[in-house]
């Protein structure tokens, strides 16, 4: 068993609030080794992505980070900038969902990967460029060669998002977090970037967090499954285990709400009732109570819930189910 | 055999045209027949023109060729296209663009009655409340503006105001698009009851095949311009014809057919 | 488990309101101005209007705060009346170039095909207009008047606002939401006044802070050149012409009335600049929400 690359063990991500901190992410925790998945399912309000950008330590400086968040043994939190920019890139790199985010509008896309591949890595030009075509071809792009000139306004969205990726790539990352990646990719560009994904971590060993809202592809990047709600893990096992035998009122709801090859309208999707929570709004207790159909009358309200195991590596955080198991799911 | 609701025969575009640039046709002869009480998918990915079909079917755009029918009529001056829009209704994509964000929801809502003189004055805020309900909102949300909302509501209040006119027909570009997975459950739910309920015709596009799947009775699959292929839904899923559609449905996702058991 | 942050006061009116400090300081500064001005009737110690060859040009003192001018009138009762008038001039001036710049550059985003390209011309030529010389060439066919005054001043004023309209119309009409007007079978006179107008309510009250301050100046500049307001009527250009040829023995005469314009013009530019800030916060502020 490999030393784990990444560490997160109760992170709490707050925001001061005007009768006290507002926690948009509580309690988080895993440890991802070389070549794992971890995948983050969650909709909006769930902190997904900011506890993404505090891995990198590009959290919007208003938040508060506590809690212990180690790579290769050392702590990120509150590590200064001049000691994460190596980090950056080389070690970490992520991939957003709106490219323009990650892309300099005013240079081409060969000078942009080239100055990453340059910054990373003493070579020629050439070497550099060679590298560029490599990356940008490895993402998917058709005629990479081509693409070298190329401003990104040049290009439609999907071509973007593939340099974005292969900016990603560039400087050979050991984690690389996609954060709803490929939510705005045709269907069949997402699935040839989720087997990119897939092969770097089978040939390269590059750990991957993939967060996504999609558990359909969650299913297909594979790894280990957390599912957040209102900033806190509620579930967390292996992504086919946890799908086939979903426990938490939270991740069944977002099963049966979510369309599939084969549901008509004969068989009615059953949407979660309500709305998602603002984030931080939550307070004390079980976070998904609001909206639970099975909610176990004065404790939800007052207590957050332990894990409970379901099965080996599959744990739900539930007071329903660790008093009733699978007879009280909704 | 009764006349389609709506069609668009034979429609050409090309945005090339008009600078005299090279000829870039988002449309090729695509032809496009909605009949009474369906609900027609049209799905393909980014650059297929389907918006570009349904922006030219409620007359938003001009086709470089080919002609829009509603009920055997073609639909040639502006005078007909405002009698088409008394009961074909779109509903766009982004909720936050589609409505007006210094408008009240309230006002935003009793506008369309306003205009077309359904009703006096006195009587519109209380048509107002019933749509506002009909979609699942609460009446109190028409003092409202748009920026107050979540994404989900306005979207359920983009498809009050194409319901004000109580049109025949709906067309909705990619409606539940943006939204997350739980909300966008509730803006299908309500969409089904609706059609239901009204007994709305509605072109359905959308990218995503899993929702389309759910939702249409047949569907058309464009591929850069063209139809490739066109049938009952349920044809289409379990005997595609077509070897795009056939790489479309291999793309999808899907929980219970995991492909890649190489790496855990 | 207590908490170890204080909470947090609630916040105040100004910064609830998003008033930066420069808005505050322009407010209070005009408020004070206008006040002073409008209660010229009540404060004033002498008739701006009367002239008194007993204390011509006279510095200031315990009698006359401001000193006297070349007929021994007040300055200070002349400076509070002429305030009045310049503040007047200039408001009607201001509001009169905004509505005719929104009108125009409404029609510039949504009139006919035909009506675009004479707009933006007309807006392009007055821009590169000098008005100076425009003045001296009306006013030596007609008689300068106050009436005279305020349409010069909206002549050289419109197009600042039709540019600003025209850019807020220009860039709505490419979303959504008027398209979905349109559909709903909204005419483009509604679309332009009720849907789109209110986006530009923001730029425009910007606008006329600024526009206000140049009008300000813009009075003063053609007073005192003779072009303006008339003799005896007073208006602090005018009071500057009084006492142009004094400048270094009769400071007062002309350093008093400009540091009136000067104050007024710093008041609304600190107004205008701190309401755009504002929208500027206020628009983050929604954003980050």
């Amino acid at each position: 068993m490999t030393a784990p690359l990444l560490e997160m063990r109760d992170l709490s991500i707050s925001f001061a609030g005007r009768d006290g901190p507002l926690h948009a992410v509580d309690g988080a925790g895993f440890t991802l080794g070389a070549g794992e998945c971890l995948v983050i399912a969650g909709e909006s309000g769930s902190g997904k992505s900011l506890l993404c950008r505090s891995i990198l330590g590009i959290q919007p400086e208003t938040a508060t980070v506590s809690g212990h968040l180690a790579w290769k043994g050392q702590s990120l939190i509150g590590l200064d900038a001049a000691r994460f920019r190596p980090l950056r890139g080389a070690a970490m790199a992520m991939i957003f969902q709106d490219p323009t985010a990650a892309l300099n509008p005013l240079l081409t896309v060969g000078r942009q990967i080239g100055d990453v591949v340059r910054t990373h890595r003493r070579c020629t030009r050439e070497e550099a460029r060679a590298r560029t075509i490599e990356v940008l071809g490895l993402a998917g792009l058709p005629e990479p060669e081509h693409r070298l000139s190329n401003y990104p306004s040049e290009l439609s969205g999907g071509m973007r998002q593939r340099v974005a990726i292969a900016l990603a790539l560039s400087a050979g990352p050991e984690l690389i977090i996609a954060d709803e990646a490929t939510t705005n990719l045709d269907v069949s560009i997402q699935a040839h970037v989720v087997a990119l994904l897939r092969r770097l971590r089978r040939d390269l060993g590059v750990a991957l967090i993939f967060v996504t809202h999609d558990l359909d592809l969650a299913a297909e990047v594979g790894g280990n499954l957390m599912v957040m709600y209102a900033g806190q893990p509620v579930e967390t096992g292996e992504v086919g285990t946890v799908l086939a035998d979903p426990i938490h009122p939270y991740t069944r709801g977002l099963l049966q709400s979510a369309p599939t090859l084969r549901s008509t309208r004969d068989t009615p999707l059953r949407p979660i009732p309500g709305q998602a929570p603002k984030p931080g709004s939550v307070g004390a207790g079980a976070p998904f109570r609001e909206r639970c159909t099975v909610v176990v009358d004065g404790v939800c309200a007052l207590r957050r819930p332990d894990w409970t195991e379901a099965g080996p590596g599959h744990l739900v955080a539930c007071h329903r189910f660790a008093r009733d198991g699978r007879r009280g799911l909704p | 055999m009764s006349l389609p609701v709506i069609e668009a025969v034979g429609i050409d575009k090309d945005f090339g045209a008009r600078r005299g640039g090279a000829a870039h046709l988002a449309l090729k002869g695509v032809t496009c027949r909605l009949h009474e009480g369906e609900i027609l998918g049209l799905v393909g990915e980014s650059g297929s023109g389907k918006t570009t079909l349904s922006r030219i079917m409620i007359g938003i755009e001009e086709p470089t060729a080919g002609e829009v029918r509603s009920d055997g009529r073609v639909i040639r001056t502006r005078a007909d296209w405002r009698a088409l829009r008394r009961h074909v209704q779109y509903v766009f994509q982004d909720p936050s663009t589609a409505l007006c964000p210094t408008m009240r929801i309230g006002a935003a809502l009793a506008e369309p009655l306003a205009i077309h003189a359904i009703c006096p004055a006195a009587a519109r805020p209380a048509r107002v409340a019933r749509m506002l309900e009909m979609v699942g909102l609460h009446p109190d949300l028409a003092r409202r503006l748009p920026a107050q909302l979540s994404g989900g509501q306005r979207q359920r209040v983009n498809l009050a105001r194409a319901l004000m006119l109580e049109p025949r027909v709906l067309i909705c570009d990619e409606i539940v698009s943006g939204l997350d997975v739980s909300v966008q459950a509730q803006v299908l739910a309500l969409l089904v009851d609706l059609q239901r309920k009204l007994g709305l015709s509605i072109i359905f596009i959308s990218h995503d095949l899993r929702v389309i799947r759910y939702l249409c009775d047949r569907i058309q699959v464009m591929l850069l311009g063209e139809v490739v292929e066109e049938g009952p839904a349920a044809r289409i899923f379990d005997a595609p014809d077509h070897a795009y559609t056939r790489a479309l449905l291999a793309a999808i996702p899907d929980r219970n057919r995991p492909r890649h058991a190489d790496v855990a | 488990m207590t908490s170890t942050v204080a909470a947090p006061t609630r916040p105040g009116f100004l910064q609830r309101h998003e008033i930066g400090p420069a808005l505050a300081a322009g407010v209070v500064l005009l408020a004070v101005i206008v006040t002073a001005a409008l209660a010229a009737p009540v404060i004033a110690p002498a008739d701006p209007n009367l002239p008194n060859l007993m204390v011509v040009r006279k510095p200031p003192s315990a009698e006359h705060w401001f000193g006297t001018d070349p007929v021994g009138r007040d300055l200070l009762s002349r400076i509070l009346w002429g305030g009045q008038v310049s503040l007047v001039v200039a408001g009607v001036g201001m509001v009169g170039s905004l509505v005719i710049g929104t009108v125009m550059g409404m029609l510039r985003g949504f009139g006919p095909e035909w009506l675009r390209p004479v707009v933006d011309r007309a807006i392009d030529i007055q821009l590169a207009f000098p008005y100076v010389l425009l003045g001296i060439a009306i006013t030596s066919a007609v008689r300068p008047s106050i009436p005279v005054l305020i349409v010069l001043m909206i002549l050289a004023g419109w197009a600042g606002a039709a540019r600003v309209v025209r850019a807020i119309a220009l860039q709505e009409r490419a979303k959504d939401y008027v398209k979905a007007a349109e559909i709903i079978g909204a005419s483009r006179l509604r679309i332009a006044a009720f849907h789109v107008f209110p986006s530009t309510w923001p730029s425009l009250m910007v606008l006329a802070a600024m526009q206000m301050a140049a009008m300000i100046v813009f009075e003063a500049t053609l007073s005192f050149l003779g072009m303006g307001v008339q003799p005896p009527t007073a208006s602090w250009g005018g009071i500057m012409l009084d006492g142009k040829n004094y400048i270094s023995s009769a400071w007062w005469l002309t350093l008093l009335p400009g540091l009136a314009i000067m104050l007024t013009s710093l008041s609304l530019v600190l107004i205008g600049d701190g309401l755009e800030a504002r929208s500027e916060r206020l628009r983050s502020r929604e954003a980050a929400a």
